[in-house]
């Protein structure tokens, strides 16, 4: 803190010590000259800025940007487990692991799962948790206060822990599902959902709706308890009815935070993983081979062909950064 | 043990000369106790270490017991570091290649060419009594961890596919004797279900592995005659072939005559024992002898007892195969990671095989080891979940999987049996016919063989 010495201690602030007198100093004593103000550079804002955003930036440098290069560098390299061991450099391979990639069928399948998948969990999540956020949104229910916490519960179950959840309620023979469906009649025999090619990929979107639907229900939940009432009230003097205030209220304002919904849903949606491995192992036959399960099966089996695993993992990301985009600047910008 | 359609090894004088100083350490001599207590198995390490690591995958508290001997005889703790089957490659390869240390692992004949070709697995050539453990080394064991002119692993243990019944079934649907023909199992299983004893009579193995679903293929067709390779290296799946029509087959079961249990299809090894205790199927297909330690233990099987073994019909010729413990380049010091590794696949302090006996007594596995295979306390410890005469005279009709399937030394057959996979699953299912699906088989060599 010497002279000159930036300080981050605010202007005009001084320590408690330094005002304190001597005892005895009022009765005529010799006072020490008090000691020259401690001078205090003030941080433009500029620099208070990039102070203060310098540890994030530091941990996303770190924790985003090399994995990311890293991934990239291993993409366009011809890199196995012993090689990663050994460490940089590894063999330059060019774009043969892409060029790879696009001539394997069954990564063009796997790719071609993944966007089915996601189209319908994004469609479900988005219409299935708008319409729970509204119901769990009357305040005049009581119900609706447990129904909040209880909504939450699938959240908080681990992916994998899900997978080996719905393994048992999808049982040909014992599963709950097929005994409750048989029960109730929709169905005249039991049907092995995760075994048959028709409906494996379908089986599959449904315990994964299950664990990441209350994520959206919080998003809209939250966005709907933040909508003008006087909007509403108005309405409502002016006759309108529930649907209408939902079509021509609710769900204009609702429109930025959809967008959101959409993206961030669409982007975890293209990532599943855990329920692949635990229900299906991408059986029967390819029908549930997804992008991500095929990164892993080409990284993490033998002969742990890592740069192929990266180049998929890679492409899986660039469309994945093409769909936020567009989503961006089709919804998001013209929601908002 | 097992057959072995390939040249067997020769004993040189030398060998004899080594074969004979393994048999007087074994024990099998006037003194012996004392010579097995001052093997080099016995001898102390020069260096120190803190501790010792081990990754592998879960069963029981078989590595905790094996964790914790070591530690009252050296000293020194063993880190285990355990999981799932399934996940276990992922983890160890991860662990790996992020720099850990790792002194020992294991993993099947199929994967040990392809990490030893990597650098991941240290050969074990001129370490202290191993020229002993060679020399007890079973045939099939021989052609696992020898390759290259070097010795690369100690045995994990081995395994037979047969069959089981489930006896009370058996008697309901008015059979006096389990099938002895694919015909016969064919016409069983029909009456059975016609009969309504039961709907699905059999449990295959048919969840996706590397050699869970395979396996129930490559086991089918080699009793009933054929193999995948010839011994230039062709395939043999083309039109005729015994591997097509054994698909063809198989897949019938599924699909025309609808026997076959929809469950099949995601069922591994130890998966199929558990749905099988549930008493609904009369048969589970060719799979690993060992299921019979789940299905027939009284503390978690309803049918507990009443599960036979069944050897594989006509002459009862089946497919064996094993898995490995070995020391990986990532350990920290050669002598304690051969320490450790004989603590998992060799001999222990007191120059007993003592891990091999334990899986033997707490998971019914096979040992790589002659020795053991045909001590009495193997059979007594098998005794109690099935016949083990019936059991080791099927062992007798074994070949090793790699004499069955040799791609399995090749390292483009990991990504080629990913192709497998989808294609046996994919005709049992009925989207193909085994035609088209052995078709893109053979397409897939070259496929498996550029991925590489």
């Amino acid at each position: 803190m010497a002279g000159g010495a930036r300080s981050l201690v605010a202007p005009g602030a001084v320590g408690p010590d330094r005002n304190r007198r001597h005892p005895g100093a009022e009765e005529g004593c010799v006072t020490r000259p008090a000691p020259a103000p401690i001078k205090v550079r003030e941080l433009s804002r500029r620099q208070l800025a990039l102070a203060m955003n310098a540890p994030s930036v530091l941990l996303m440098l770190v924790v985003l940007v090399f994995p990311l290069f890293y991934a990239l560098y291993l993409s366009f390299s011809r890199v196995r487990i012993g090689e990663l061991r050994r460490g940089f450099p590894f063999p330059f391979y060019g774009f043969e692991n892409y060029v790879r990639l696009f001539q394997d069928e069954l990564f063009l399948h796997s790719l071609q799962n993944t966007f089915v998948f996601a189209l319908i969990v994004v469609v479900v999540e988005v219409v299935l948790g708008l319409a729970i956020a509204l119901l769990i949104n009357q305040q005049g229910l009581w119900l609706s206060r447990v129904t909040r916490v209880l909504i939450l519960l699938p959240y908080a179950i681990p992916p994998i822990a899900n997978g080996l959840i719905w393994i048992y309620i999808y049982n040909f023979k014992l599963g709950f599902l097929n005994r409750s469906l048989f029960q109730l009649g929709f169905i005249e025999q039991y049907i092995d959902w995760t075994g048959i090619p028709e409906t494996a990929l379908y089986s599959l979107t449904v315990p994964y709706i299950w664990r990441t639907l209350p994520f959206a229900i919080l998003l809209f939940h939250a966005a709907l308890q933040g909508l003008p009432k006087d909007v509403y009230e108005a309405a409502r003097v002016d006759g309108a009815g529930a649907w209408r205030c939902f079509w021509h209220i609710t769900l204009p304002l609702m429109r930025p935070i959809i967008a959101v919904v959409v993206i961030l849903r669409t982007s975890f949606a293209f990532l599943v993983f855990d329920e692949v491995l635990a229900l299906t192992q991408g059986g029967p036959g390819d029908a549930t081979w997804v992008a991500s399960w095929f990164s892993y099966k080409k990284s993490f089996a033998p002969p742990f062909n890592i740069g192929l695993g990266a180049a998929s993992a890679y492409v899986l990301a660039l469309v994945i950064g093409l769909l936020a985009v567009f989503y961006v600047k089709v919804l998001y910008r013209r929601a908002q | 043990m097992f057959r072995s359609d390939r040249p067997r090894l020769t004993l040189s004088r030398r060998e004899l000369l080594k074969s004979t100083t393994a048999l007087a350490a074994l024990g099998l001599a006037p003194g012996l106790a004392r010579g097995a207590m001052d093997g080099p198995w016995a001898a102390v390490p020069g260096s120190k270490v803190d501790a010792v690591n081990f990754t592998g995958w879960q069963y029981g508290e078989i590595y905790a017991k094996i964790a914790q001997q070591f530690q009252n005889d050296w000293g020194v703790e063993f880190k285990q570091n355990l999981s799932g089957f399934n996940e276990y490659f992922q983890k160890f390869t991860t662990a790996f290649a992020g720099g850990a240390q790792i002194d020992c692992a294991m993993g099947f004949a199929a994967e040990i060419r392809t990490w030893a070709e990597q650098g991941i697995v240290e050969p074990l050539d001129d370490l202290p009594g191993l020229d002993q453990y060679v020399a007890d080394f079973t045939p099939a064991q021989k052609q696992i961890s020898q390759f290259e002119g070097s010795v690369w692993a100690l045995p994990y243990f081995s395994t037979i596919w047969v069959w089981n019944y489930y006896e009370d079934m058996l008697e309901k649907a008015g059979f006096d004797h389990a099938f002895t023909s694919y015909d016969e199992l064919i016409e069983q299983c029909v009456k059975a279900k016609k009969d309504g004893v039961c709907q699905y009579p059999i449990l295959w193995v048919a969840g996706v592995g590397p050699e869970q679903l395979p396996g129930t293929w490559y086991s089918m067709t080699w009793n009933r005659g054929g193999t995948f390779f010839d011994a230039q290296g062709n395939h043999q799946l083309g039109p005729g072939s015994v591997a097509r029509e054994t698909l063809r087959w198989w897949a019938e079961t599924f699909t025309k005559l609808d026997i076959a249990d929809p469950e099949s299809l995601k069922v591994q090894f130890t998966g199929s024992a558990k749905a099988f205790m549930a008493g609904h199927n009369l048969y589970r297909g060719p799979n690993h002898h060992y299921g019979l330690n789940l299905v027939n233990d009284p503390g978690q099987s309803p049918i507990a007892g009443k599960v036979k073994m069944h050897p594989m019909p006509g002459d009862g010729r089946t497919m064996a195969n094993g898995g490995v413990y070995f020391m990986t380049t990532a350990h920290a010091d050669k002598e304690w990671a051969w320490k450790t590794l004989q603590y998992l696949g060799g001999r222990t302090k007191d120059g007993e095989y003592t891990q091999a006996y334990r899986l033997a007594s707490d998971a019914m596995l096979g040992s790589g080891y002659q020795s053991v295979m045909d001590s009495p306390k193997l059979s007594e410890t098998w005794s109690k979940w099935g016949d083990v005469p019936a059991i080791l005279s099927a062992w007798q009709k074994a070949t090793f999987m790699g004499d069955v399937i040799s791609s399995v030394f090749q390292k483009w057959h990991t990504p080629w049996n990913d192709i497998i996979n989808i294609e046996l699953q994919k005709t049992l299912t009925g989207q193909k016919t085994a035609d088209e699906a052995c078709d893109t088989m053979i397409e897939g060599i070259a496929t498996a063989k550029r991925s590489i």
